[in-house]
């Protein structure tokens, strides 16, 4: 009986993950443009990976993207929670703000910021030039183009962070912020020596978590700048779907991509659930 | 807030009570909470405004921040002479569907997970939650190639089963169902009740608030999903609503003004759960850490 409850479930983990898991490692060391017919060429996907001047652009940009964007969103995040935890009036309204952006469609969100930041149109640009600013091509140069898409990135994920930090920080013991208060200790001080240090656990799940959603971003790039301009944006996972999808359609070269990305997650994964483990032990 | 540390802002920060000036902290703070605030809502705000606005003001040097007329029309138009009928109704099916089939599957292997003793329960259960380690982004391509060999493509269940079975969902119910007393169980078996009616009409009822929990997130993540229903809806007449904005944003046989009604027709659903909702989503991302 047990068997027949946990049989669907265990079906499409199968058929949907294991299975194409299985595939894509197995494909990687194959070349195809039609998903049909394959020719095997050894580790040649993995060497054109770490030598093509294309995918080292990829690999560039996903590590700028993932680097700034998990430093701005862990510090940002921890700033937020902070405050929004001393916060007495309006509390509960700031929170619901801070937290709007989680909710909305990623693909809505790059439209909306694809309209603020236009170049000529836009109302950020116009808001410049009213304060004597010029205006700045964010989607048209491709460093503002990566600026732009870093921190529309923090922009829709901060309040996710920031819920997280709150829940710890509402986990710390009353009694001891308020033995240190009765020693005397100012608001500040207590933050920096009992606040922080306990919320360290915390901080750490969050840096891992912004990693690995670092690396799978993809939703609102696609219609913030679609990758652009001149491939400034183009990240892993548009690349792996690009491999699919665009010319040119290269399906071992992307599934290559995909069992690096893999290992990037995973990584990340096993570290989040050992400190876990870690965790609960103390 | 407690009475010491009161007394230890009123010793360092001036004070917070009574009807003496609000502390240098709190002016800060909140004038920090404002920025941020302004930082969020302005450009939602100023693409909601934009939604009707006519293609000469959306073109305007500098923008204006209001119509000069309102065109209402954008919505209107959106339904008449585009598929905003058809797309919407597709991200409903889509999102019902598999909302239910999720809830179904999910809560039944959690069933068995937290109240039966069988062979190799342990080993799928630690399977099933390494699931997480394999994102769609990365097997992108072989998943693609597995689902078009069944012939999924272009298929309302390609869209709906594949992503049915999630670990966190089985994690959160299970957990729940761990609270339920055995003792209940074996009383409706005594009563000569099947398995799987003890299932359906004893425990489902009893975890409502943690089926709750992951409908919410279902509803929310499959409203939004767009990456599945990418590689799926190929076809126009199958398009949820952000593969349909995604898609028609970069062609030209929609205008900028249509799309751009669509897509603040397509965020009603979602502020509403974000309304009446929000302290559930809130706590559930607390405590997993999913979303």
């Amino acid at each position: 009986m047990p068997y027949l409850f946990v049989a669907p479930n265990m079906l499409i983990f199968i058929t949907f993950i294991i299975w194409p898991a299985i595939r894509g490692f197995q494909i990687s060391f194959y070349d195809s443009i039609d998903g049909r017919t394959f020719t095997p060429v050894g580790t040649g996907n993995y060497k054109a990976i770490f030598g093509d001047p294309t995918v080292a652009e990829v690999a560039k940009n996903t590590a700028i993207y993932v680097v700034f964007y998990v430093i701005i969103s862990t510090l940002l995040s921890i700033a937020f929670a902070l405050i929004v935890n001393e916060q007495k009036f309006a509390k509960g309204f700031f929170r619901a703000i801070l937290f709007l952006p989680v909710m909305l469609s990623p693909i809505v969100v790059g439209l909306i910021w694809n309209d603020v930041l236009d170049r000529k149109v836009g109302p950020l640009n116009a808001l410049l030039q009213a304060i004597g600013g010029g205006s700045p091509g964010w989607l048209v140069e491709p460093k503002l183009g990566m600026m732009a898409v870093i921190f529309v990135g923090v922009w829709v994920h901060l309040g996710f962070y920031s819920i997280i930090l709150l829940a710890g920080l509402q986990g710390i013991d009353r009694s001891l912020l308020e033995a240190a208060a009765m020693d005397g200790a100012t608001r500040p001080q207590i933050i920096r020596t009992i606040i922080l240090p306990l919320l360290k656990p915390t901080t750490l799940v969050i840096l891992i978590l912004a990693t690995i959603h670092g690396f799978q971003s993809f939703d609102f790039i696609y219609t913030l700048t679609g990758g652009g301009p001149l491939g400034a944006t183009t990240l892993i996972v548009q690349y792996i779907y690009d491999r699919a999808f665009q010319t040119p359609i290269q399906y071992g070269l992307g599934s290559a991509a995909g069992v690096i990305l893999f290992m990037i997650i995973f990584a990340f994964t096993a570290l989040n659930f050992l400190l876990g483990k870690k965790r609960e032990a103390i | 807030m407690s009475k010491l540390q009161e007394r230890a802002s009123a010793n360092k920060w001036s004070s917070m009570g009574g009807k003496k000036p609000p502390s240098v902290g709190t002016i800060l703070r909140t004038t920090f909470l404002l920025a941020m605030t302004f930082v969020i809502l302005a450009p939602v705000l100023w693409f909601v405004l934009s939604s009707f606005k006519d293609a000469t003001d959306l073109g305007a040097r500098p923008p204006k921040i209001l119509p000069t007329r309102w065109a209402f029309e954008n919505y209107t138009e959106a339904f008449q002479m585009y598929n905003y009928t058809r797309y919407f109704m597709n991200s409903v099916f889509v999102t019902s569907v598999a909302t239910v089939l999720t809830l179904l599957i999910n809560s039944m292997a959690a069933y068995a997970f937290a109240k039966y003793n069988f062979r190799g329960r342990d080993g799928l259960f630690v399977m099933t939650l390494a699931m997480i380690m394999i994102p769609l982004q990365v097997i992108l391509i072989p998943i693609y190639l597995v689902v078009s060999s069944l012939g999924l493509v272009n298929t309302y269940w390609g869209m709906i089963i594949p992503a049915a079975a999630t670990p966190t969902g089985v994690f959160i119910i299970r957990q729940y169902m761990l609270t339920i007393p055995d003792e209940l169980i074996e009383a409706a078996r005594i009563d000569g009740a099947g398995e799987f009616r003890i299932f359906a009409r004893i425990v489902l009822p009893l975890c409502r608030p943690a089926l709750a929990v992951v409908a919410i997130f279902s509803i929310l993540w499959r409203w939004n999903d767009f990456l599945w229903p990418l590689l799926i809806a190929q076809k126009e007449e199958l398009y949820t609503l952000p593969v349909a904005l995604a898609l028609l944003n970069g062609q030209l046989v929609v205008p900028y003004n249509i799309v751009l009604a669509m897509s603040v027709m397509s965020i009603i659903p979602v502020l509403f759960m974000f309304v009446f909702m929000q302290r559930q989503i809130v706590q559930g991302i607390a405590q997993t850490g999913i979303k």
